[in-house]
């Protein structure tokens, strides 16, 4: 059911898992790479936030996804369907602090969290920099409004996983990173809105920032204030610039875990 | 002599293309970019030279491109037909519409993201007029529904208050009627005021069995097999002949008993169809009322002589507030029909309803629950 429901796919072997969550804008398919990079050794777990990829569309709850707890809270779930113990936890964007929630949810389940380009504030407050003030959302949920991306209604079928109607999948114009509009709409009001700076100095999990050279979302300021917050936490500054360092820079995000775990 | 033919010019082509084109490095900083883009942006090629991309992007583009296009780029290569808005050096936007590629190496190693983009002012203002008119359409449509539904619970809080009144009304007439000592004249007022009574509680029953219908996604029913249906359809049919003691009925029942089923409701469509029989059939031609069943179904009839009904209100029938436009003097509201359906559809049975020159019958049928 959460399996389905989250479209987890599970690979690899080893004795530790490591599950992989996307970010806001895509889909599991962005930690291809390198999650392939560590099927030799570990169990490698990726997943579909519900309303992106192969999710099941119809499990999506306004009320639950209203805030980042709900989508902490399949997290758990996946990680109890899985009987995940001592696990890693990678996160990129938004599913940085998705994952730092789960860890206070659930200790024990992840015992090191690996944050790709955290975080925990976007819009600018008193006395902090997010890098977003709050027209410049609107702005974001203006775009999506217009912008599709080549979902269409007629997808909706193919992306819930029709396995006897293959020709469907093969008719998108994406086949990455699908997402519902509306949903995309929501989700990217909850992930620019959210502000979970309190969470962080409670986070106990083993933690790795890694940040990104001139990242527009999550500002290096940004990187380096939650890494001050989290007390068991290192910093490592990539050479990789923008905001998705595990497309654009697959081999040295690669090497930034491997280093830490 | 001959004129001279002219060539096409592969770099006036580039530069002057009636699109724009730029194209970026791996880090989304611009590399190439033609005349015809500058000019748009009022920046000359040289200055846009090494500025990022995002310089150049309203803020929502600068977010999508990081959030959507850059990672859609890496895994497919391409994404087309993107919706932005580029900033003027004056700050005013051009809406564009682009297509992005990636160019790879033979190891698959990105050296370029090239980007065409067309001006697009007037599709991008109608599209966003048909999401403005989209958005206030369903706020339209909520607000009419949520209109409706208040009046339908206006109604059925209407007529269930007005229930008590009516029965002091009708308590008090049989009071006067039994009690009392009355002129003949008014012996002649207290039938005609406990008829009347009677006739506002049938319409008062008929309207919150409407909005019950309406409110209740369906009419509520419990149904059981305690007891047998047959005497429920002759006690009907009897009740019809006492009131109009001059037309002819001719009653049919062969029942396998007992039917599971909610007899009081069954006992309403009964009287409903009969109801309608008398009123709109031929007064000379005899009502056939038939309620038999098969191994699979339970099948009740009512067929009457008479005009048939006009094939443009056929349709119509079973809608709620339906009065068939021939006659006006017709009392009621024209929920009969409505809930007639309603309780074949509680029933996981059916209505359904064929009128000709021979006759015009309504069929309820209902398939029989299993054990």
């Amino acid at each position: 059911m959460v399996l389905t429901r989250n479209n987890v796919n599970v690979s690899g072997s080893g004795s530790r898992a490591m599950m992989f969550a996307h970010g806001f804008g895509c889909d599991q398919h962005m930690w291809g790479s390198v999650a392939r990079a560590f099927e030799p050794d570990f169990r490698v777990v990726l997943f579909d936030h519900v309303g992106a990829g192969r999710s099941d569309l119809s499990a999506y709850d306004p009320a639950k996804y209203g805030s980042l707890e709900g989508y902490a809270d399949d997290v758990v779930e996946i990680g109890n369907a899985l009987g995940l113990t001592n696990a890693v936890f990678v996160g990129h964007s938004v599913s940085a602090m998705i994952g730092a929630l789960a860890t206070l949810k659930a200790p024990g389940m992840f015992a090191d969290l690996v944050m790709v380009g955290p975080s925990p504030r976007y819009i600018d407050d008193e006395g902090y920099f997010g890098g977003f003030s709050r027209s410049q959302v609107e702005e974001l949920l203006e775009f999506l409004a217009e912008n599709h991306l080549g979902w269409s209604a007629a997808m909706a079928p193919a992306i819930m996983g029709n396995p006897d109607r293959p020709e469907l999948g093969e008719a998108l114009t994406n086949s990455f990173c699908n997402t519902d509009p509306d949903i995309a709409r929501e989700f990217a009001r909850v992930t620019f809105l959210s502000d979970n700076r309190a969470d962080l100095p409670n986070i106990k999990a083993r933690t790795l920032v890694l940040q990104c050279r001139e990242d527009i979302i999550a500002p290096p300021s940004v990187g380096e204030y939650v890494h001050e917050r989290i007390s068991n936490s290192r910093f490592v500054m990539l050479n990789a610039t923008g905001h998705c360092p595990n497309l654009s820079a697959p081999e040295e995000v690669t090497a930034a875990i491997r280093a830490f775990v | 002599m001959s004129e001279i033919r002219p060539t096409e010019d592969l770099a006036d082509l580039y530069e002057n293309a009636p699109c724009g084109y730029v194209s970026l490095s791996p880090d989304a900083r611009i590399v190439k970019v033609n005349r015809t883009l500058a000019d748009w942006l009022g920046i000359s090629a040289v200055q846009l030279l090494g500025r990022p991309i995002f310089e150049l992007l309203s803020f929502g583009g600068r977010i999508a491109y990081e959030t959507h296009l850059a990672p859609l780029l890496r895994l497919q290569g391409f994404v087309h037909e993107i919706a932005l808005d580029l900033l003027r050096s004056d700050g005013t936007k051009i809406p564009v519409i682009a297509n992005a590629a990636e160019k790879r190496g033979s190891a698959g190693q990105h050296h370029f993201t090239r980007l065409t983009l067309f001006k697009a002012v007037d599709r991008r203002t109608y599209e966003r007029s048909l999401v403005e008119a989209r958005v206030k359409a369903e706020a339209a449509a909520r607000a009419e529904q949520d209109a409706a539904t208040l009046r339908e619970q206006f109604i059925a809080v209407l007529g269930h208050d007005l229930r008590n009144p009516l029965a002091a009304i009708a308590a008090g007439v049989r009071m006067l009627e039994e009690g009392e000592a009355l002129s003949e004249r008014g012996r002649l007022i207290t039938r005609e005021m406990g008829a009347g009574a009677a006739r506002a509680s049938a319409l008062i029953d008929d309207v919150l069995d409407f909005a019950r219908g309406r409110l209740g996604g369906g009419l509520p029913i419990s149904p059981d097999r305690k007891q047998p249906l047959t005497p429920v359809l002759a006690q009907v049919v009897a009740e019809v002949r006492a009131i109009f003691p001059d037309r002819s009925i001719e009653e049919h029942f062969a029942l396998e008993e007992p039917i599971y089923c909610d007899r009081a409701r069954i006992g309403q469509l009964a009287q409903n169809l009969l109801s309608n029989a008398v009123t709109h059939g031929a007064p000379d031609i005899p009502i056939k009322v038939e309620a038999v069943t098969d191994e699979s179904c339970f099948v009740f009839s009512v067929a009457n002589g008479g005009e048939p009904i006009p094939a443009a209100a056929m349709a119509q029938l079973f809608q709620p507030f339906f009065r068939g436009a021939v006659r006006k003097s017709q009392h009621g509201l024209g929920l009969g029909l409505f809930i007639v359906s309603e309780i074949a559809k509680a029933h996981g049975g059916t209505m359904t309803v064929s009128s000709g020159e021979e006759e015009t019958r309504f069929t309820f049928t209902m398939p029989l629950a299993a054990q």
